[in-house]
């Protein structure tokens, strides 16, 4: 894969302090990341590691205590918490461990909800993207289904189709495969790599599951809130079997 | 919107039991407010239709006539140029009447009582039947002379029935007493403390027991076709009056058998006109209806507060359950404005449809009512002048009970709906609970 030499998600010196009553709990201890368009990356790191505070960073869903995170270009600090919402409407996808659906909303309407945030394509153009993806993750069967009808593994296929449906620059996937068995684990890890492929899309995902870490282009190791390293798959891999983080 | 109100409506129908449990509060409560003006506004309706028409005008020309300075009758002279004038003047009228006024002893065989008398060509009335329910006799018959109608209350009193006879005994103007017999005619129901003290005779009769002209009365009743009117014609009146050579008594506020005392201690003779309206001559209405209008704002308050109260707990409770849901709209790019939007959405929902349910309701108890022609208990009867409970629902009172509950819905959604707004999505989304 040929990868764009400016980089959509730049993370310089990052800090991210949280107040739990008098006591300051550091989460993020100086990270310095880059990740290029198209990129495959997987953050892993154990329980307590800074994982998700660094997603939630890079997703401009919280802000960083110091340090720049530039997404897309763009320094998030600098933005309002308006254009930081239109940020992530149009340019990060999100994936969530508990696959987070609207559960009054079908299928379909979950899919299309970011579409009619947007206010960019028409009914008629939004039914046929929409169902495109539900085709490509395989539930146009179950376009009217309502979440609590579907299986771990089919919500999460919805959330994922959520994520692309606007074609974000960049999807965060949370731990998307801790809350599903290995097998279905294992399709929608595929279904995010074909997805990636296809479109070119960059995927961001946490795990601490060493199968999955195997897909990825590269592993950026979390630990105490530093990046420890940025490795293969492979040597994650070593790294897991020898007890490492 | 058409999303968010999807999304709206669907939370309500997921959280049912919640949702009938705030929407049935929600619907009573417009429900009893709306039932509550409804009396209000039917006591309003009736004491106003029946006073205006047995002891008032909108507006009343009366007047005192005095033969010596110390000596006053309510007395108009010259009533029919009067009203010709009147006719003339005011294009606001409606229908005119006159009635003559009087106050003497009725003696009955075993019985007499201090009543009030009012003269009335009953012919040239309709208003007056539409009020008076006949229980025993003709109220025709009162066009004869010699002849009286009366109320229940005073029936029972006087122990007479239809067909008696009884004696007026009434002190002129000179000091001394007339007196005349006349035969009941007609017995009518009572019309609340109406019935302690009017009665009422035919005009002609009147004039006899006074030895007064025929061309004289004691007030001329205006009815306006709208009573908003009232102000404007009376200005106008003691101006066009005063143009047409009549000496008007200064603006006194007050029925016109409390001016006695200070009327017969001015110096002047002959005949001075006053004018007054409804709310001069039955203080007592107005007293009444103000009371009955702060007791229905004081209940309705009381009702808002309620309500406002359990909207707010129940919507913190759906924010509180749906604050991870607030995380991830607002994660995938929805503003704060629209999460605002939404919740605020679901309460108009949920305030609109209970309260044009209760209204709905209401409005149908109200019409049930009226057509069962429930009687009122009797301490109501006294203000209502009438028997039967008269519930008015009014669209305009409708419209308010609709509009402020749900405003007051709407406001008190805006604190929850705000601080979910505000929520930082990270914080949201982590939320536990």
């Amino acid at each position: 894969m040929s990868l764009s030499a400016e980089p959509i998600v730049s993370i310089n010196e990052v800090t991210k302090d949280y107040h739990l009553g008098k006591v300051v709990v550091p989460a993020l201890r100086g990270v310095t990341l880059q990740v290029h368009p198209g990129e495959f990356i997987s953050i892993a790191g154990p329980s307590g590691s800074g994982k998700t505070t660094l997603l939630n960073l890079i997703g401009c869903v919280d802000t960083a205590t110091s340090g720049v995170v530039r997404v897309a270009g763009k320094d998030t600090k600098q933005l309002s918490e308006r254009k930081l919402t239109d940020l992530r409407l149009h340019t990060i996808g999100f994936i969530f461990q508990s696959f987070n659906l609207v559960s009054v909303l079908s299928v379909f309407q979950n899919v299309e909800f970011p579409l009619l945030l947007q206010k960019k394509l028409n009914a008629s153009q939004r039914r046929e993207r929409v169902m495109a993806l539900l085709e490509q993750v395989g539930l146009a069967n179950h376009a009217k289904h309502r979440p609590n009808e579907l299986s771990g593994g089919q919500r999460q296929r919805v959330a994922v189709a959520r994520a692309l449906v606007t074609q974000p620059q960049i999807v965060l996937a949370d731990e998307p495969t801790a809350n599903l068995d290995s097998v279905t684990g294992q399709q929608i890890i595929d279904l995010m790599k074909a997805m990636n492929r296809e479109r070119g899309t960059t995927f961001i995902f946490s795990t601490h599951d060493a199968k999955v870490m195997t897909h990825a282009n590269a592993v950026v190791r979390l630990a105490d809130g530093k990046v420890l390293d940025r490795v293969t798959p492979a040597e994650a891999g070593v790294a897991l079997a020898a007890g490492g983080h | 919107m058409l999303q968010i109100l999807l999304i709206a409506f669907r939370n309500l129908l997921a959280h049912r039991r919640r949702t009938l449990l705030l929407g049935g509060a929600i619907a009573g409560v417009t429900a009893v407010l709306i039932v509550l003006m409804s009396v209000t506004n039917g006591m309003k309706a009736t004491m106003l239709e029946s006073a205006t028409t047995l002891m008032s005008g909108h507006v009343n020309v009366g007047g005192f006539y005095k033969v010596t300075a110390g000596q006053s009758a309510p007395v108009v002279t010259g009533y029919p140029k009067l009203i010709e004038t009147l006719k003339k003047e005011l294009p606001e009228l409606d229908y005119v009447s006159q009635r003559g006024r009087g106050w003497a002893k009725l003696i009955s065989d075993t019985s007499s009582v201090h009543v009030g008398i009012s003269g009335i060509d009953v012919e040239g009335e309709p208003g007056f039947r539409k009020i008076i329910q006949v229980r025993e006799g003709r109220l025709d018959d009162l066009n004869q002379p010699g002849t009286i109608l009366i109320f229940e209350e005073q029936a029972k009193k006087l122990e007479v029935r239809v067909g008696d006879t009884m004696t007026i005994s009434a002190p002129t103007i000179r000091g001394t007493n007339n007196t005349l017999d006349v035969r009941v005619v007609a017995i009518a129901a009572n019309v609340g403390m109406m019935s302690s003290w009017n009665t009422f005779v035919p005009s002609k009769s009147l004039r006899d027991l006074y030895q007064l002209k025929d061309d004289t009365t004691g007030a001329v009743y205006l009815y306006l076709k709208d009573m908003k009117d009232i102000p404007a014609v009376q200005q106008r009146l003691r101006e066009k009056l005063a143009e047409a050579g009549y000496t008007l008594m200064d603006n006194d506020p007050r029925a016109f058998w409390m001016k006695f005392e200070v009327v017969n201690r001015e110096s002047w003779t002959g005949q001075k006109l006053d004018i007054t309206n409804w709310e001069d001559e039955i203080s007592f209405v107005r007293w009444v209806v103000q009371a009955l209008s702060f007791l229905t704002g004081f209940l309705g308050f009381v009702l808002l507060v309620i309500i406002a109260v359990g909207i707010m707990n129940t919507l913190w409770i759906a924010i509180r359950e749906r604050t991870r849901e607030i995380g991830t709209l607002r994660a995938i790019g929805m503003q704060r404005r629209r999460v605002l939007v939404m919740f605020l959405t679901e309460a108009l929902m949920l305030s609109l449809t209970a309260t044009l349910t209760g209204a709905a309701f209401a409005s149908a108890l109200c019409l049930f009512i009226n057509a069962q022609e429930v009687r009122a208990p009797e301490v109501v009867q006294v203000m209502l002048l009438t028997e039967n409970w008269f519930l008015k629902v009014e669209p305009g009172s409708v419209t308010l009970a609709v509009t402020l509950i749900t405003l007051c819905a709407m406001v008190v959604s805006l604190i929850p709906s705000f601080l979910a707004a505000r929520m930082k999505p990270v914080t949201a989304m982590h939320h536990i609970g």
